[in-house]
């Protein structure tokens, strides 16, 4: 697996330059990456433009796909965080359609997965982790320090609780933006290996090639699951922000 | 057991990178030099995409959904009330029937007791006035047979008269023969 290999199933994650640009001294190339983050948005306006283009009662199918996404968030927000939620729902809601693009654009072959980069999902779970205790000594004053120690724990727990508990808080974002970022990878490194087994393979390469096929399932749906569980979760820590009793 | 793959293969560049050094960043993942791009871009996607989320896609959908739901909560209210309004009606057509029925019922006896009335007072005046004739014609045909036996009596007294003169030369007086005749 070195880089020249035909096979190597990291390649598909390196980032290459399509157009050189720097601020102060700063590289901020518009990359193969950043194409990506662009086909994204792109798709997910796309939808929206097209089932908002002829708003009607009677919904027709991309009207009834921008719903769908929105009730499905909607009812995720107000099931986890409840009411007050709502000010988070553009954030909530555009993190879900950009991570689930990304993941779904990632699995057409010969393109590039904008969440398989660490530097991205951590931005994602660190902007949520700041945002999230920001909020939660903004709600709640130091009364939020209490989710550090839960009510109803004998005071003598207290040493061994309280800081396992800080230690579970400060390693959310860390544990939320690798969750992500490791299933992509992993996912996309086993499908371009066992694509590889199939030219290696030659005549039998059709073992792989069905083996391909169901990973190739089961990848669609870690996509779709990994969106949702990243936006969960984001709810979550939110209503633990907003309701630090809980 | 797929858990335990994707480690190894999450690892395994990790290691080698490590083992390579810095000649050759074995994992794009790990190479420094791309996070102020990727950073950078992402700040200007992700933000383009969420002032789009809440300033054009949010309110749209949010007013579309909450006028269709509008829109069937007052069908149903409207479909309920007209319900109602149909029961009421019912109702009101059921009231109607019965009060007519028994209206109706009360015309037909009232009429049957009349009508026997008339009947009654009919029968009777007829058995009235069959009893006088009754009467009357009784009375006449005492008479006739009165009249009858007398005049019976009287062409016997007369045969017997007629029968004596032609064999005895007395002939007896009409009080004789009645006597007789008794």
């Amino acid at each position: 697996m070195v880089a020249d290999n035909p096979i190597d199933p990291i390649h598909q994650f390196e980032i290459s330059k399509i157009a050189e640009m720097q601020i102060a001294g700063i590289d901020i190339s518009f990359t193969n990456s950043s194409l990506f983050m662009v086909f994204a948005i792109v798709a997910t306006m796309t939808l929206f433009i097209l089932g908002l283009s002829k708003r009607s009662i009677i919904p027709n199918r991309m009207q009834m796909l921008s719903e769908l996404s929105y009730n499905f968030i909607a009812n995720m927000l107000r099931d986890q965080v409840g009411d007050q939620g709502r000010a988070y729902f553009p954030f909530i809601f555009s993190l879900f359609m950009f991570i689930f693009f990304c993941n779904f654009i990632g699995l057409i072959p010969y393109t590039f997965t904008v969440t398989s980069h660490l530097i991205v999902t951590f931005a994602f779970a660190g902007l949520i982790f700041l945002a999230v205790t920001i909020i939660g000594f903004m709600k709640n004053g130091l009364g939020y320090l209490r989710i550090f120690y839960p009510s109803g724990i004998p005071i003598f727990l207290a040493p061994l609780i309280v800081p396992i508990e800080i230690i579970s808080y400060l390693s959310k974002p860390i544990s939320l933006s690798v969750r992500l970022c490791a299933n992509m990878l992993a996912g996309h490194s086993i499908l371009k290996i066992f694509a590889g087994f199939i030219v290696m393979l030659g005549f039998l390469g059709f073992a792989p090639l069905i083996f391909l096929v169901v990973l190739y399932a089961l990848e669609t749906l870690i996509a779709a699951l990994q969106a949702y569980i990243f936006t969960i979760l984001t709810c979550i820590y939110l209503n633990d922000a907003l309701h630090p009793d809980h | 057991m797929k858990f335990i793959l994707r480690i190894f293969i999450f690892v395994l560049p990790l290691s080698r990178a490590y083992a390579e050094g810095q000649e050759s960043a074995g994992l794009p993942q790990m190479d420094i030099s791309t996070f102020p791009s990727q950073l950078f871009w992402l700040i200007i996607t992700f933000t383009a995409l969420y002032l789009f989320m809440w300033k054009f896609v949010i309110p749209r959908l949010s007013t579309t959904i909450e006028e269709r739901k509008d829109k069937i909560s007052n069908d149903i209210n409207d479909a309920e009330n007209l319900n109602s309004e149909a029961s009421k009606i019912l109702e009101h057509y059921d009231d109607k029937m019965n009060s007519a029925s028994l209206e109706s019922n009360k015309i037909v006896s009232s009429s049957k007791a009349t009508m026997n009335e008339y009947l009654d007072k009919l029968k009777k005046d007829n058995e009235i006035k069959i009893n006088e004739m009754i009467t009357e014609s009784e009375k006449k045909i005492h008479q006739q047979k009165q009249q009858s036996e007398q005049e019976i009596k009287k062409a016997t007294i007369e045969t017997i008269k007629s029968i004596v003169s032609k064999y005895v030369e007395i002939i007896p007086s009409d009080d004789e023969i009645s006597k007789k005749l008794n």
